[in-house]
């Protein structure tokens, strides 16, 4: 456990080490949300507005949410999993006395304490300027199932973006390809980053819910809220479990093969 | 025009090296481009989806508000198009490969904002220009209306130019390109919608000191008549001036140059 803690403790320095590098990252956060803030501020202009099951609060809440959910589920060190294969890095940690996957989840969670300092800071920055209406949950049973369900995003977060980088052993040129499209395009998207996924159609919400996307951010969220609850949370957060089973077996085995095919190529 | 044709073939071949480098990393850039056109698809799908449930989105109807998503796209893309280089900039400031480009018969700025054209991008330009004529068309837009929108565009452009120029100054006074290039991104992307939607300061922001409302919902409103004469005449004042602020930015930037490393 105590190596684990030193992993963290180094980690979190190497994050100031690029100070600048972080702050940008955090000043992008902030532009797309107020994009999103300034958009449904518009959509909302009228005050009683109702529209896709949203009032002018639950929509603000759910942009500022975003803000809050993505700092902690999408902020990862483990995107650099797939350039420490191709430049033969892995060599180094495959000889350390440490368990892999628990060295880059320990890696993640310096990033997302870090991330999710700036983003509490930067929701304390935005508030008095925006002066947005929020909502406020005090159902503690909600809130119960936002914690259920946040803990799971994280760590099927971690699941897809190792799985993910993990193509880097059979194709070292792809992984950025590859991190792009399943990580900034699919996950983004279809997690609900942009918009809430029920503005979507009926249909299309349905066949969503069936893959792991929007269960790292739009279900935490509408949890939150308390859009779902009872029944239709606890289904949530079981197909969410199933997710994270699935993917975590499959990840072991796609590292397991990968390892078979590793070359250490540039060491 | 000897000139021109010289700097034309320079640039055909950089940009013919550079298609071929896409081509030896051409299964990543396959799902480069299948993710920048969901990505695309997503957004749209976004805006419709959304304009169905609020019917108008400050004012602007369904196919207005695609067609300002569509404009922001084509100047976006466009300017990718011919400025990926900027984004391979920092390397040769940073081992001073520079020294290379300076030594040449050549202008250093062009080698190091148009050095190579990007494929991806060029593939999706077609489509994209498609769909701006079919959705600008069903705007009903007068002669007048489209030449001003013609021309907002090539100004968008203008300042496109401009922001890139001053992002590779920027690179060789203080090293730093990527975040600076995608801090412009994140700024412009604020165009992706018309930018009345935003509150002041930040519209007045975007308008005057960040022109994102020049180089993109100024061409979209153009074609719906909503711009006239003047505007556009005071728009191209404005590109010409941060053009030439970014050339002696540029002349600045140079005297800078350490060639450290080299």
């Amino acid at each position: 456990m105590r190596k684990y803690l030193n992993v963290f403790k180094i980690s979190f320095a190497q994050e100031f080490a690029y100070r600048l590098n972080f702050i940008m990252w955090r000043v992008r956060n902030v532009l797309q949300i107020l994009v999103l803030f300034f958009l449904w501020t518009t959509v909302f202009s009228d005050q009683g507005r109702v529209i896709f099951g949203y009032d002018k609060a639950k929509i603000l809440t759910y942009v500022f949410g975003v803000l809050i959910v993505r700092a902690l589920v999408f902020s990862a060190r483990a995107v650099d999993v797939a350039g420490e294969i191709s430049k033969g890095d892995l060599t180094i940690l495959l000889l350390k006395p440490i368990n892999y996957f628990r060295y880059w989840l320990t890696r993640d969670f310096s990033s997302k304490v870090l991330n999710l300092g700036f983003a509490v800071v930067e929701i304390a920055i935005l508030f008095p300027l925006l002066k947005p209406a929020i909502f406020l949950q005090t159902n503690g049973y909600s809130l119960l199932g936002f914690a259920i369900s946040l803990t799971i995003a994280v760590l099927l977060f971690f699941t897809i973006l190792m799985a993910t980088n993990f193509v880097a052993f059979w194709a070292p040129q792809v992984g950025w390809g590859a991190q792009f499209f399943v990580i900034v395009v699919m996950s983004d998207f279809l997690a609900g980053s942009l918009f809430p996924l029920d503005i979507l159609p009926a249909v299309v919400q349905k066949v969503l819910l069936f893959t792991p996307f929007p269960y790292l951010i739009f279900f935490p969220i509408q949890v939150y809220l308390g859009k779902l609850t009872g029944m239709a949370m606890w289904s949530g957060i079981a197909i969410s479990l199933f997710w994270l089973a699935v993917l975590s077996i499959l990840t072991n085995k796609i590292w397991r093969r990968g390892l078979l095919v590793y070359r250490a190529e540039g060491r | 025009m000897k000139t021109a044709i010289k700097y034309f073939k320079v640039w055909w071949m950089m940009s013919r090296n550079s298609f071929m480098q896409m081509f030896a990393q051409r299964f990543g850039a396959i799902f480069l481009l299948i993710g920048k056109v969901l990505r695309f698809i997503f957004y749209l799908s976004f805006i419709y989806f959304l304009l169905k449930g609020t019917e108008t989105l400050a004012g602007y109807n369904i196919n207005q508000t695609i067609f300002f998503f569509l404009t922001f796209s084509l100047v976006d893309v466009v300017s990718q198009f011919f400025f990926r280089e900027v984004y391979r900039f920092r390397p040769m400031i940073v081992t001073g490969s520079f020294d290379l480009v300076l030594a040449k018969p050549i202008s250093p700025l062009f080698r190091s904002l148009m050095g190579g054209a990007d494929i991806l991008d060029l593939i999706t330009i077609p489509p994209l220009i498609i769909a701006v004529y079919l959705i600008g068309s069903s705007l009903h837009p007068s002669g007048v209306e489209t030449v001003y929108f013609l021309l907002l565009f090539v100004n968008g452009l203008l300042i496109a130019t401009a922001f890139h120029i001053a992002v590779i100054s920027l690179g060789i006074i203080t090293l730093e390109i990527d975040h600076t290039v995608m801090i412009y991104r994140d700024l412009t992307s604020l165009g992706r919608f018309p930018v009345d939607i935003y509150r002041e300061p930040l519209r007045g922001f975007l308008t005057f000191l960040v022109p994102v409302g020049i180089m993109m919902t100024l061409p979209a409103k153009a074609l719906m008549g909503l711009v006239n004469l003047q505007a556009v005449v005071l728009s191209f004042t404005l590109s010409f001036v941060l053009i030439f602020l970014s050339l002696k930015f540029w002349n600045f930037a140079l005297t800078k140059y350490s060639s450290a490393s080299s």
